[in-house]
């Protein structure tokens, strides 16, 4: 009973490396002709969508009026959108005091902010086609929180809660929404946490998997195997769910 | 026996447990059942044991392991389901309650632990959502459905250092034959209050048990919400 996705389209948000990348290839596995969307055109991006048969879309999610183009372009150029992985995400820390607050509101407005406009310019696609799934991706962070990371912490726990209300008020309509949240994952972002903390990646790498009961740190396709799940359209009765993949550490200290 | 890896399901025979059984059978695995009742075309051996019986659990996963090899996946799903006012409930219905919800876990996860930690395996109970949300009437089913929580978040954490993943799905109504056809689960006023509008089906529910059995290799100690939005 695996996944079927063919004759269905999936926007990819932030796919350009790391997780929405694996989220991509997943569901072009799956069968989906899968639209890519990074900040920016890239060689990476580009190179993804060609080698998973599916389409480029770069743009600025932070900017509403690009969310609706992005959604525009995918369904110009794939002739509908029935799947929509909103995992772009920017990320700064500083103690609170100290956090610029320009700079606190781009991680919010990117983060939450972004997600909402895109689900508002993709809801129009879903309703057309008479069924859809949306899945967030949040983090282990907007469940416990974290020292530091208020804008973070703040934008994807605001992503559950957007994810619990919209769960319930499109479920009726059959576009169904639910999050994943993601605990350490090993991905690019790793090599900008050990620079801030002045460590060897590996060392970074032993130190966030000393406090995980699995004893390691994730793969991002085991995050997108959450995706998965959640964009099958032979599972209706997942509605406003948050599925954790963080090898146990949000349930106890290892 | 085969070299294909083996299933054990608990309540294999109906409902939500034949829909994993089919589920898993599917993903490539040899699956043997425990049910109360007699054996069922579905899985490819069945043992009659009552899994609330410490000592008849372990007689029946050893004649499962004898014919088809060492057990790298466990799914709980026996189990019955009744209603009454706290009251009224007495102490033989409170103790049978608990004996087979939490005891039938606790029997066949101490009888499979070692083969699940000799195979690196992966054991997914079925709780409820009555045992996230409550339930009007719901006391005895819902204290030891949210039992099986409490003991699947710890021994996930006991049990992951050595690698097996320990999870639950906690599935809200569901189409199965434990819903009688007169349940205020089944009627209409109750169906309109879910985000859904129906019961979630036995196959739903499967294809969450076979995304953490088979998919969900970096989720321990997780709660798969199916519910058709009845517990957000």
């Amino acid at each position: 009973m695996s996944t079927n996705l063919d004759g269905r389209v999936a926007l990819v948000t932030g796919a350009a490396q790391g997780m929405g990348a694996a989220h991509a290839r997943r569901l072009a596995a799956a069968g989906a002709t899968v639209a890519v969307n990074d900040i920016r055109d890239s060689a990476e991006l580009s190179a993804l969508a060609d080698d998973i048969g599916g389409v480029s879309v770069a743009g600025d999610v932070s900017d509403p009026a690009e969310c609706g183009r992005i959604a525009a372009d995918v369904v110009q150029a794939t002739g509908r959108l029935d799947v929509l992985v909103a995992n772009h995400a920017y990320m700064t820390m500083a103690p609170l005091l100290d956090h610029d607050d320009t700079d606190w509101w781009k991680v919010v407005d990117t983060n939450l902010g972004g997600t909402f406009f895109l689900i508002q310019a993709v809801l129009p696609h879903m309703r057309a086609a008479g069924a859809g799934r949306i899945v967030v991706i949040s983090s282990e962070w907007g469940i416990t929180g974290w020292p530091e990371a208020t804008a973070y912490a703040a934008s994807k726990s605001g992503l559950i809660s957007l994810v619990k209300t919209l769960g319930r008020e499109l479920a009726p309509e059959r576009i169904i929404v639910n999050a994943v949240a993601p605990g350490v994952t090993d991905t690019p972002q790793l090599q900008v946490d050990a620079d801030a903390a002045g460590v060897e990646l590996d060392d970074m790498h032993r130190r966030y998997a000393s406090s995980i009961p699995l004893g390691r740190i994730g793969l991002p396709d085991e995050v997108a195997a959450a995706v998965e799940l959640l964009a099958d359209f032979d599972v209706e009765a997942v509605v406003g769910q948050v599925i954790s993949c963080n090898g146990g550490s949000t349930r106890s200290r290892a | 026996m085969s070299d294909r890896p083996v299933a054990l399901v608990t309540g294999g025979a109906s409902g939500i447990g034949a829909a994993v059984v089919e589920a898993l059978a599917g993903r490539g695995f040899v699956v043997g059942c425990l049910d109360l009742g007699a054996a069922v075309d579905g899985p490819d051996h069945s043992v009659a044991v009552d899994v609330s019986d410490p000592a008849a659990v372990v007689a029946a996963v050893a004649q499962i392991r004898d014919l088809l090899g060492p057990i790298g996946a466990v799914v709980t799903s026996a189990g019955y389901y009744e209603m009454a006012p706290v009251a009224d409930i007495g102490a033989d219905a409170w103790r049978r309650m608990l004996r087979v919800h939490l005891g039938g876990l606790v029997n066949v996860a101490r009888a499979t632990l070692p083969d699940l930690i000799d195979r690196r395996g992966a054991l997914v109970a079925v709780a409820s959502e009555l045992a996230v949300g409550g339930g009007d009437e719901d006391a005895h089913y819902a204290a030891a459905k949210g039992a099986i929580i409490g003991f699947v978040r710890s021994l996930s954490v006991e049990v992951a250092g050595r690698g097996v993943r320990v999870n639950c799905v906690a599935p809200g109504p569901t189409d199965t034959p434990l819903l009688a056809a007169d349940s205020p689960w089944r009627a209409d006023d109750y169906l309109s209050t879910l985000p859904l509008r129906r019961l979630a089906t036995p196959r739903e529910v499967a294809r969450c048990v076979e995304y953490l059995v088979c998919d969900a290799t970096f989720s321990v100690g997780e709660v798969v919400n199916v519910n058709s939005g009845a517990v957000i």
